[in-house]
């Protein structure tokens, strides 16, 4: 019953001693080594992306031998999507959800720093493979029979196997506390319809997560077991079907799109109304679209298919699903230029430049995915740079994009202090003028019939031309970057303060310092409304709230009914410990120890067990202060 | 302009600490590795289908169809564990761990002896996993059931022990009874697994 009797919230040490990095739990600590470790593999694959447009730059090059050619496309897509453009999503919602809705801590804290060294282990793990030259090269969505044993032997897809199985954990442990956080932890009053909408798309993509990760996972223990102890699932030779690893990997595949995308769309739906200072225009309808995507990019898979055996009802099916993904995308398209139309005070601010720029790239990409979501059209352009150049819009336009405005909206918060506007602005320019140049050509290469994943080709195929414009473009793309990572650099060393709510925006993660205290709010703010900075602009806040009174002690928060955000309880989250890094280590062994001996999986998996009893062993001054 | 604002609620310290009941974060954490586990599960029986319907027969290489006498012994003596596990549930919401204790020991004998059947039955077959398709499909369905099976007595013996160093009581027992729900869950999930790997052979 003695509130005063708890110890003090240890999620971090603060004596910075190595000890306290290794058993560091805050979300805000974890949240950023996520955001850090995802923006490095995407310095890496990026720096492999040019080194193959520089490859195919003109024809017959030799920058990279065939072998090399093969394992830099398969690194950069598998970089790109496993290892960046997911965590990072996550990375953000580990860092700001708590904050944006009012929460001095995620749930489950030691699972997250769990999750987050899942994750760096398994990412570093294929990129010391790539240092060695064994990297996986059978392309990022790894076809079987290729992949299989026989057509691949070689430690390369076995990586690539054990790799994103064991990466799943961390992408379905950090999805499960995001839910969790999200339904159980939200200020008082934050009801479900007053929850920010970045908030919701997180909500929405790990709901996604749980649904689409296992499957992922269970392909990939499968061809791990065809590969290592010799099952058949998906030789034929045996009884086996590679048919059943393409339905597996896009079922996982397709919503994998929208997992990227989603976050995008709810960022895009945080800058515009802070910088048109204004409430989003149709907040309904824009969380209502994310959830019918989130649901519907469930029903797509089998698009990535047309080029396979199908019946001609699977294929209208398909096409016709795939297509209708078009309105509810539509749909959040009006609202953004509505808001920005209707804005009362336009700030033209770096983030402003990135968000913008992202609506005429999005739809560029949205209407070459409704042309190959049609299976004539599919045929004549499957696996050539038409493709490349679609995704690349949807994925490095789609998400890259308003990820960028997002870090230049929120590095104040995270850091105390300001980016530089103008070199964001000039980096703004030369990414989106360079993203252009670079694939919108390559439609037309593709159209031409450049195929993709060829490390080189002939001359007199009229390829040169339009593949120098390429590379021109995405050096330009390169240095575009690079602008944002040196402001950064500098930045965080001399940018000016940041204050508080520099933009002057609505939601909660601005009513606290900048950067966040250990414990983020003094007290638990009470909301009225979905932007509770906004008291001026919300017709329907009277004043400020009275906030909740909680001890100063940052290891205590508030529980709150899942629709309506009733307080129900107060939360007591769990410290800092050294187990969670320990049973990723014994998570490590028991998946990679199986390539050298089978009687590591067993052992690897005794350690794990072992720590997860002692983290969760409920300790004497737990049970004191719970009684 | 802060939301901390000067005026503050009072009563915040008057609502419970961690909830012992179904508002808990880790009774929404538990429901939610159930809900991951179900997808995995059904991700199996799909694949075994998928391989089934594919294949020119079924088992594949003239493998015999499996009997049904030792699976279904020990698919009972799996369900009837669930009986002792509820009764340790509710012993504990009345606060009584001797019966708490009786209940997870009767289950985790029920659940291992499922477990030695199973080796038996298994390595009794005259395939394994490489033999084919079949092989594998069959084998890995019931090697991760197994492991699941494992892994909840060993649940259960760490839950045991836990009671006996005295942790839980009428007011403090959500630990047991999230264990419990993974318990009924193994339980239950078998039923769909039984019908695929044992009985699908004589249905269609
Ligand atoms: C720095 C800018 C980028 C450039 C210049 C670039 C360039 C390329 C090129 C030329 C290919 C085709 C390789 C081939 O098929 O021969 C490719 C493939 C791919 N890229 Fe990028 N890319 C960039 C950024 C991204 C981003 C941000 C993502 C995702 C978030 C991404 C995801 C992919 C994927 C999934 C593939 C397919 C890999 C495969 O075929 O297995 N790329 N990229
Ligand atoms: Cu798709």
């Amino acid at each position: 019953m003695t509130d005063s009797a708890i110890r003090p919230y240890v999620t971090r040490d603060t004596r910075a001693t190595a000890l306290a990095a290794l058993t560091a739990v805050d979300h805000k600590t974890i949240g950023l080594r996520w955001i850090i470790t995802a923006f490095a593999f995407f310095i890496g694959a990026g720096l492999l992306a040019l080194t193959m447009v520089t490859q195919l730059m003109q024809p017959g090059l030799n920058v990279l031998s065939m072998e090399a050619y093969n394992q830099f496309f398969t690194m950069h897509g598998m970089t790109m999507m496993f290892f960046f453009a997911v965590p990072i999503m996550l990375g953000l919602g580990i860092y700001f959800v708590p904050l944006m809705i009012g929460a001095r801590e995620v749930a489950f804290p030691r699972l997250n720093a769990f999750g987050y060294w899942v994750y760096a282990f398994s990412g570093i793990a294929l990129w010391i493979a790539l240092l060695m030259g064994r990297a996986p090269d059978a392309g990022w969505f790894n076809y079987t029979p290729l992949s299989g044993p026989v057509y691949s032997p070689g430690i390369n897809v076995d990586l690539y196997a054990l790799s994103i199985s064991f990466l799943e954990f961390a992408n379905l442990v950090a999805a499960v506390i995001l839910i969790i956080t999200i339904f159980k932890m939200r200020a008082p009053g934050m009801s479900i319809n007053r929850m920010p909408v970045f908030v919701w798309s997180i909500l929405v993509v790990a709901w996604m997560i749980v649904f689409a990760m296992p499957p992922l996972m269970l392909a990939t223990i499968m061809l791990a077991l065809d590969r290592i102890v010799g099952t058949h699932f998906f030789r034929i030779p045996g009884g086996g079907s590679s048919h059943l690893w393409q339905h597996l990997f896009w079922f996982f595949g397709h919503p994998e799109v929208y997992i990227i995308a989603i976050p995008a769309f709810g960022m895009v739906s945080t800058i515009l109304p802070t910088f048109s200072r204004r409430r989003l225009v149709g907040y309904l309808p824009v969380v209502l679209s994310q959830v019918i995507i989130g649901i519907t990019s469930f029903g797509l898979w089998v698009h990535h298919m047309f080029a396979g055996e199908l019946s001609v009802l699977a294929m209208t099916f398909f096409a016709a699903s795939s297509m209708s993904i078009a309105i509810p995308s539509g749909v959040q398209v009006f609202a953004w230029i509505a808001t920005i139309w209707t804005g009362t005070k336009l700030r033209l601010t770096a983030a402003f430049y990135w968000a913008v720029g992202f609506i005429p790239l999005f739809v560029i990409g949205g209407i070459t995915g409704v042309m190959v979501s049609a299976p004539p059209f599919d045929w004549q352009v499957h696996d050539t740079h038409f493709v490349t150049a679609h995704f690349h819009y949807v994925l490095l336009g789609g998400s890259v994009f308003p990820l960028i405005g997002m870090l230049y909206y929120w590095f104040p918060k995270m850091t105390g202090r300001m980016l530089n506007e103008k070199l964001g602005k000039l980096s703004f320019w030369l990414t989106f003028v360079g993203f252009n140049i670079a694939f919108f050509t390559m439609h037309y290469t593709g159209f031409h019939g450049m195929p993709r994943r060829v490390h080189t080709y002939m001359e007199g195929l009229g390829w040169g031309g339009p593949m120098l414009i390429t590379w021109i473009g995405a050096m330009i793309v390169g240095a575009g970057f690079a602008v944002t990572l040196v402001n950064v650099f500098i930045s965080q060393a001399s940018g000016e303060p940041a204050g508080d709510n520099p933009w002057e925006a609505g939601t909660l993660e601005w009513a606290t310092t900048s950067p966040p205290a250990r414990h983020n709010f003094d007290s638990i703010p009470a909301v009225v409304s979905r932007n509770p900075l906004w008291y001026a602009l919300e017709q329907d806040a009277d004043a400020t709230p009275a906030a909740y009174e909680l001890p100063d002690n940052d290891r205590m928060t508030m529980g709150t009914s899942t629709l309506d955000g009733e307080p129900e309880q107060r939360l007591l989250v769990s410290d800092a410990s050294i187990q969670p890094l320990v049973m990723a280590i014994g998570g490590t062994v028991a998946f990679y120890g199986a390539l050298v001996s089978l009687w590591l999986v067993p052992f690897g998996a005794s350690i794990a067990f072992v720590s997860i009893v002692m983290w969760n062993w409920p300790g004497r001054n737990r049970e004191k202060e719970q009684s | 302009m802060s939301v901390e604002a000067q005026r503050t609620r009072p009563g915040a310290m008057d609502l419970p600490l961690n909830a012992n009941d179904q508002s808990a974060p880790l009774w929404w954490g538990m429901i939610l590795l159930i809900l991951i586990e179900v997808v995995l599960f059904t991700g199996l029986i799909v694949s075994y289908f998928y391989l089934r319907f594919y294949a020119p027969e079924w088992p594949l290489g003239g493998i015999s169809r499996p009997d049904l006498l030792l699976p279904s012994i020990s698919a009972v003596l799996l369900f009837a564990s669930s009986a002792p596990m509820y009764w340790a549930d509710s012993s504990i919401k009345k606060g009584n761990v001797r019966n708490l204790k009786i209940g997870l020991i009767l289950s985790l004998l029920l659940g291992i002896a499922f477990l030695v059947l199973k080796g038996i039955e298994y390595f009794g077959y005259d395939y394994n996993w490489a033999t084919n398709a079949y092989g594998s499909i069959t084998w890995t369905i019931a090697g991760f059931h197994s492991a699941h099976v494992i892994s909840v007595c060993l649940k259960v013996a760490v839950v045991f022990t836990a009671a006996t160093a005295g942790y839980f009581s009428e007011e403090r027992n959500l630990g047991v009874r999230i264990n419990g729900l993974y318990w009924h869950f193994v339980v239950v999930i078998w039923v769909p697994l039984f019908f695929t790997l044992y009985l699908s052979h004589y249905v269609f």
